[in-house]
């Protein structure tokens, strides 16, 4: 049994028309235990920027301080907002910085992208443990149900989705695939981000 | 075996330890306190390698009482948790990490909120209604998922309480003789004879 | 001991003397004003920044030497005092704008990297065993958050934003020459221009393209911005450059 596996969990992000939306399931365990059923995994990082973080728990408590304390310090340093596209960046370098003694979690970075003409455009990334970037035009995944995530998404999603069907189509996609994996389940949340509204849901699901 | 576990319930945390002392397969005292009392109203019960469980409780309480002295305000529960999991986090990076497992219960003065962390030696933190550790965790956690109420009375909790070392007696083969209960209330930490 | 024109407080540390003066740094703000000038001025379209570059013999092939330097591809900057101290600035200038992109994936914006070259500055006044560097910079840089930025930054470690600025030998002149010359909507072209007729004011010899650099900042159109990274680099186009030998002999024939 593998440390990325150890607690389970997974996310998933996918990019609509003008919006994107990242989800999670809500399972802690241990092994094939479950500890707690109300595990977050996704944290806001700006009120367009939100980071999932998929892995070992305590890794996820550990980089989301660690994020938190970099992004505040941007903040302040250049005195605005830490963009998505340079936010994964610093994904990216935080990970390749233990490269050789890794953090355990395969982060998922999922926001609204400021462009030079004063509109957003729709970013998702995801890396490995160590940092590799992916970014893509259409869905990334992450976490112990992965395998399934990539078949379920593959069939499910479909360029060009406003966000209520984006939100459809995302959480059928989370949902079906964490019924297939052991490590994943017990609820899950949701959050559609559009350029000037964030909508957060919890979803139930199989809660065995 | 070691077996801990804690049940929130109306203005309450309950938290309950064996009280045995094991060299490999001898019991060498059956009176051991597993449960700290790190404020009037944080407690913790630890389990875990020998030595490093009284190393590390020691420790935290110490510094729980360091930073009691230098701001003359208790450290809250989720920020003693914060603290805690921060320590296990960096311990288990470090030559040697501490293999301590945790059960933080704690009632909040300020809103008047009981907490119930669950802690493990890797550094993973997360709030539950309940929460065990060890291979009591198994009858433990099944048993509360049907009994648990987070609106039960003081009274109510203790025998649901009961009725999980009742299961473990009977159900785990190197289930422990005796357990030490405490609450932590409004009124602070005490402990309770079943 | 430690006489000359700074008396009693002028020790090779940087001591405050009792009126509340560091002598070092006001020696330094003079090894700057007698340092040759440069100036900078900000256009609606860009930045102008440019320097004579005078050699003592007509011995030195100067084609070596590099007094407007690129820091990375969007900020350039210029100095005036001495040529060793900027060297080692540009060093490190260069060096902290690739570790931010290290870690960032772009290149600083022009506030950031100024204030790393400051911070530099400021730490050689209160460190011990050092002397403040011998210069004033001008940095003149675009990003996309704050658009064309032009700012000055002394021996002390402080550092302004400036519309136009002149450090160096005739930085008085050359400064009230640009007041009188400045307004807002002025082109990159005219600021080129504006920028060679006040270092023209008190320039001895002859001034070519031999004998003066200059560089630029050029504002993206909307357009170029919209493309976004230039194909198979992953990068932006450059936003600072040097002006070539030609390009300058061009404007002087103007």
């Amino acid at each position: 049994m593998s440390i990325m596996q150890y607690n389970g969990g997974s996310v998933i992000a996918m990019v609509g028309k003008d919006c994107v939306a990242i989800a999670s399931d809500l399972r802690l365990g241990v092994q094939s235990l479950s500890i707690a059923t109300n595990f977050q995994k996704i944290f806001p990082v700006t009120d367009r920027l939100y980071l999932g973080l998929p892995g070992l728990a305590s890794d996820v408590a550990t980089l989301h301080e660690r994020f938190r304390l970099l992004t505040n310090m941007y903040t302040i340093k250049e005195e605005r907002e830490i963009e998505p596209e340079t936010f994964a960046q610093l994904v990216s370098s935080t990970l390749y910085e233990k490269r050789f003694g890794p953090y355990f979690i395969e982060p998922v970075v999922a926001g609204m992208q400021k462009t030079p003409s004063g509109g957003y455009k729709p970013f998702i990334a995801a890396t490995d443990l160590i940092g590799c970037l992916n970014f893509a035009k259409d869905f990334v995944v992450a976490g112990t149900a992965s395998e399934k995530l990539f078949g379920v998404a593959e069939g499910l999603w479909e360029p060009d989705l406003e966000a209520e069907d984006l939100f459809e189509t995302i959480s059928q996609t989370l949902l079906n695939a964490v019924d297939r994996d052991a490590f994943s389940g017990w609820g899950a949340v949701v959050h559609v981000i559009t350029k000037d509204k964030v909508v957060t849901r919890k979803l139930k699901g199989r809660m065995d | 075996m070691e077996v801990s576990f804690g049940i929130t319930g109306k203005g309450y945390v309950l938290v309950a330890a064996d009280t045995t002392a094991a060299h490999s397969v001898i019991k060498v005292k059956n009176d051991v306190d597993k449960i700290i009392e790190l404020n009037p109203h944080l407690l913790m019960a630890y389990s875990g390698e020998p030595g490093d469980t009284v190393q590390f409780a020691e420790y935290v309480e110490r510094n729980i009482r360091l930073y009691q002295i230098r701001n003359s305000l208790p450290l809250r529960p989720p920020s003693a948790a914060s603290w805690v999991r921060k320590t296990l986090a960096q311990s288990l990076r470090s030559r040697s990490p501490y293999s301590v497992n945790l059960l933080l219960g704690g009632y909040d003065t300020s809103d008047y909120t009981p907490h119930l962390y669950w802690l493990d030696y890797l550094g993973t933190l997360v709030e539950v209604p309940f929460a065990a550790h060890g291979y009591g965790s198994y009858f433990a956690l099944s048993l509360l998922d049907r009994y648990h109420d987070p609106e039960a009375s003081l009274e109510e909790g203790i025998e649901t309480l009961k009725r999980c070392i009742a299961e473990i007696s009977k159900r785990l083969v190197v289930s422990p003789e005796r357990f030490k209960v405490k609450v932590v209330d409004k009124d602070g930490v005490r402990e309770i004879e079943l | 001991m430690a006489s000359g024109g700074g008396g009693a407080y002028s020790y090779s540390l940087t001591v405050f003397s009792p009126s509340g003066k560091l002598v070092q740094i006001e020696h330094a703000l003079a090894a700057v004003s007698s340092g040759t000038t440069s100036l900078g001025i900000k256009a609606s379209n860009g930045i102008v920044i440019a320097t004579e570059r005078k050699s003592s013999s007509i011995l030195i092939d100067d084609a070596v030497i590099e007094k407007v330097a690129v820091i990375c591809p969007n900020i350039g900057i210029v100095y005036s005092g001495m040529g060793p101290d900027f060297r080692v600035l540009v060093t490190r200038a260069r060096k902290s704008a690739q570790s931010y992109w290290k870690i960032h994936g772009e290149y600083p914006p022009t506030k950031i990297l100024t204030q790393e070259i400051a911070n530099i500055m400021q730490q050689a006044t209160h460190s011990g065993g050092v002397r403040p560097y011998g210069v004033s910079l001008l940095v003149a840089g675009w990003d996309v958050n704050r658009g064309p930025m032009l700012y000055q930054v002394d021996p002390s470690g402080s550092f302004w934003a400036w519309k136009a600025s002149a450090i160096g030998k005739n930085m008085v002149n050359a400064k009230t020459f640009l007041e009188k010359r400045y307004n807002d909507d002025i082109s990159l072209e005219d600021a080129v221009h504006t920028a060679l007729l006040t270092l023209k004011e008190g320039f001895e010899g002859q001034m070519t393209e031999k004998t003066i650099e200059i560089g630029v900042v050029t504002v993206p159109s909307e357009a170029e911005l919209e493309e976004g990274k230039v194909e198979g680099t992953g990068r932006y186009k450059p936003t600072f450059r040097k002006l070539s030998e030609e390009e300058i002999r061009d404007y002087l024939a103007l």
